[in-house]
């Protein structure tokens, strides 16, 4: 299993040379104008590659932000400018330079970051299809469920990645949110916060403002060390762990070397209890985030289509109701009991004694979208939904 | 001569939602099903209504293009053929999709048009060239870019251009934000969004032992764009989006008819230079809304764009009810949506032109009873004025 992490300056590159990890690992550089994250420069990264290389680690440069197409140029004007063929590869998220890529440099291979969204193998393949062997690796979603990976993993062709260990970006603005809240009138290149709101159940996500904009992350970090060998049995032979923030590089990445090279196991490692926020598995065990949709609406008051009359618009207590005809054609002579289905779900069944038009004449029929007056039925409120009842038809 | 003009691009949240719309001036409107769009609080659309609703916006010259915005799991998509080969039935006139297995599945399956969605976020020519070799027609761009950008992306691509126009905005690049699937269990990229952007959020700032500030800092303002109709046209922008599959149909028939009219104004003028432009404006503050700011229309959304305030109703005008029945000469059957008085002055929306005011000189129940008060869920009598008609919307000043 390849270890995939980040590398952000000269230290932590000489920590992890020096910790000679047993397992392989590949490192992620990237640079401000090009990383979302980034506060490396385009020398200093250039350097690090450099230094990385000579060690016989495998060097990715990472293109992950989202531009506007007057950014997008300058973007590709920086890559124009790098010796690309230095780097195993390249990651990017922004369809546009998924295409800049394959255009220009159909030899540098790319890893495709598909973690907003891509939650189907039908997608997965087409862009597999689409990028053919230029596509070294997918970067899938840590929404997908461990049975969806398992899936992805014994299908896909391409080689695919997870995050295991690090933050859980949930917000990505290229407007500057945190600055106008300083208020110091001077150009900030980086602001870090925590936000908090009593609306939410949660408290303390981390912020992040910078020259890409604006980023907010969950309150609780992914944690999926402990399914490493699972991860492998599936197929899943690329792991990335994000050691950027809250000094975790430092801290960690010695016991996350140990657990990787097989010299410490899941449950000895150390930083679990100290790190800074709880740690959770977000969506790895499920993913039900759609099932609580039924309740965003009251489906009763929806019409089924089966039988279908029209609704009640107006009930005047002990005299009438008033129902707006949604169906082609509403005759009296083939109706002879109505069904009523209330907001609240009560159902009553009642017999038409008489319609009438809206100024109180009586009619046999109706057309759609007429209104007519039908006998009050006690119980029967606005938005009652009105069916021809089955024993008629 | 009649000049030029992008299509008007209106929000159908229901199917009466789409009749005020069409009936208001929109070109085309946009709706979803009872599945795969971002709006599972809406009403949405039954089989039947969408049969309806394609057959009257056609039947008055608009288009219908149906969301299938969400971000499908596979699940998802096994249901997804049946509801193309309806959707090809009805002739819908294209399909607006963010997803490349939904746009897979639809190629596939049907001949439909497809619409890359906003949700997309294609922000750029190179993103545009890529969703058009898989198979997009239409591109709605990310409200990040530009009218000058996206001229350019028109001009590299061909592609039709679509941009948002008018209505809330999401402060994250569309797509890219998850925070009611970690905080509500509920995928905002399925139609569960749980609009946690517009909190309050105490923010403490690292590296400072300074007190917390309180801000509604996620919070965009809307966008109005009608000043910026002459850039949109210039630039050959296709299409005009209009946000709003929630909002009412006040929303919906005010913006349609303000942003109609300033467009017929322009066929015929070749300018927008009428004295209407002040009241266009004035009818958009009208409806429910956040301080307005023109996005990223023009340069890039900086600090003025932030609302940074709580949401509040605090309306110029309230929706009284929408007229279902007019007989002329006699009465007005209006479906109440808000309480008004015998006495008060209620101002009728017809279609086209001016709004008319009505005074209330009678208030009575279907059966002729008078009421001293509608009541909001009933139908209600009340005098006829010329030119009234069925879906029109009758409004009153707040108090």
């Amino acid at each position: 299993m390849k270890l995939v992490t980040y590398i952000e300056n000269f230290e932590e590159l000489e920590k992890l040379i020096a910790l000679d990890c047993k397992t392989p690992i590949e490192i992620i550089v990237g640079a401000t104008p090009l990383t979302r994250y980034s506060k490396t420069s385009l020398e200093e990264m250039l350097r690090l590659t450099g230094i990385a290389k000579k060690n016989n680690i495998d060097v990715v440069l990472e293109w992950d932000a989202l531009n506007q197409e007057e950014k997008f140029l300058n973007s590709c004007d920086v890559i124009d400018r790098l010796p690309l063929h230095e780097f195993k590869a390249i990651r990017v998220q922004d369809p546009g330079a998924v295409e800049y890529i394959k255009n220009k440099y159909p030899w540098l291979k790319i890893q495709l970051i598909l973690e907003n969204g891509n939650h189907n193998l039908i997608g997965l393949n087409k862009w597999c299809e689409y990028l053919g062997e230029q596509c070294e690796r997918l970067v899938l979603s840590n929404e997908l469920s461990r049975e969806m990976l398992r899936g992805y993993a014994k299908v896909l062709k391409t080689p695919i990645e997870i995050l295991v260990f690090g933050r859980i970006l949930l917000f990505y603005s290229p407007r500057k949110l945190l600055s106008p809240l300083e208020k110091k009138n001077i150009e900030v290149k980086s602001l870090e916060a925590y936000g908090s709101s009593e609306e939410s159940p949660h408290s303390g996500f981390p912020l992040i403002e910078n020259t890409h904009g604006t980023f907010m992350f969950n309150v609780k970090d992914l944690y999926l060390l402990d399914h490493l060998d699972e991860l492998r049995e599936m197929g899943i032979l690329h792991t990335r762990v994000d050691l950027r923030f809250d000094e975790s590089f430092n801290n960690y990445s010695e016991a996350v070397m140990n657990l990787f090279s097989g010299t410490v196991s899941e449950n000895e490692l150390p930083f679990k209890k100290i790190h800074p926020r709880p740690l959770i598995k977000g969506f790895y065990n499920i993913n039900k985030t759609d099932v609580l949709f039924t309740k965003l609406k009251n489906k009763r008051t929806q019409r089924q289509d089966v039988n279908y009359i029209g609704e009640i618009v107006d009930v005047e207590r002990d005299v009438q109701l008033a129902l707006m005809i949604k169906s082609d054609m509403f005759d009296r002579s083939l109706i002879h009991e109505i069904r009523m289905i209330t907001p609240e779900g009560k159902e009553k069944v009642v017999q038409l004694s008489w319609i009438k038009s809206s100024v109180g004449e009586e009619v046999h029929s109706a057309m759609k979208n007429d209104l007519v007056l039908i006998p009050y039925t006690n119980g029967i409120t606005v938005k009652t939904q009105v069916y021809l009842n089955s024993k008629n038809s | 001569m009649s000049h030029w003009t992008p299509e008007l691009l209106s929000p159908a949240g229901s199917l009466e939602k789409l009749k005020v719309s069409v009936l208001y001036g929109a070109d085309a409107v946009y709706l979803g099903g009872q599945k795969f769009d971002l709006r599972q609080a809406s009403d949405n659309f039954t089989y039947e209504e969408l049969t309806e609703g394609v057959e009257f916006a056609h039947s008055h010259g608009s288009k219908v293009y149906v969301v299938l915005n969400s971000f499908l799991h596979d699940k998802d998509l096994e249901e997804l053929p049946e509801f193309l080969g309806l959707l090809e039935e009805l002739k819908v006139d294209a399909v607006i999709v963010s997803d490349l297995g939904v746009i897979s599945t639809i190629q596939k399956h049907s001949k439909l048009v497809v619409h890359l969605s906003t949700q997309a976020s294609c922000l750029n020519v190179e993103s545009a060239k890529l969703w058009q070799k898989m198979g997009a027609h239409r591109i709605v761009l990310g409200r990040e870019v530009t009218i000058k950008e996206a001229a350019k992306i028109k001009k590299a691509t061909g592609l039709e251009i679509e941009m948002f126009v008018h209505g809330s905005m999401c402060m994250s690049y569309s797509g890219n934000c998850v925070i009611s699937n970690y905080t509500q269990g509920r995928d905002s990229n399925r139609g569960g969004c749980a609009h946690s952007c517009r909190f309050e959020y105490s923010i403490d700032f690292k590296n400072e032992s300074k007190e917390s500030k309180k801000a509604y800092f996620m919070s965009s303002k809307d966008l109005e764009g009608i000043r910026m109709l002459p850039e949109f046209i210039e630039a050959g922008i296709d299409s005009l989006k209009v946000e709003g599959r929630n909002k009412s149909h006040h929303y919906a028939g005010t913006i349609s008819k303000v942003y109609s009219e300033a467009l017929r104004y322009y066929r015929g003028h070749g300018n927008f230079l009428s004295s209407d432009m002040i009241s266009w404006e004035e009818e958009l503050r009208k409806v429910s809304h956040r301080d307005y700011t023109t996005g990223s229309l023009d340069i890039y959304a900086g600090d003025d764009s932030i609302y940074n305030n709580r949401e509040q109703d605090d309306n110029e005008f309230v929706v009284s009810g929408i007229v279902l029945e007019a007989s002329v000469g006699k009465h007005l059957l209006v479906d109440v949506k808000s309480a008004f008085h015998p006495g008060d002055i209620l101002e009728v929306m017809p279609f086209k032109g001016q709004t008319e005011k009505l005074k209330v000189d009678f208030l009575r129940s279907l059966s002729g009873v008078s009421l001293e008060k509608s009541k909001p869920g009933s139908v209600v009598k009340i005098p006829y004025i010329p030119g009234a008609e069925k879906f029109n919307i009758i409004r009153k000043r707040a108090v």
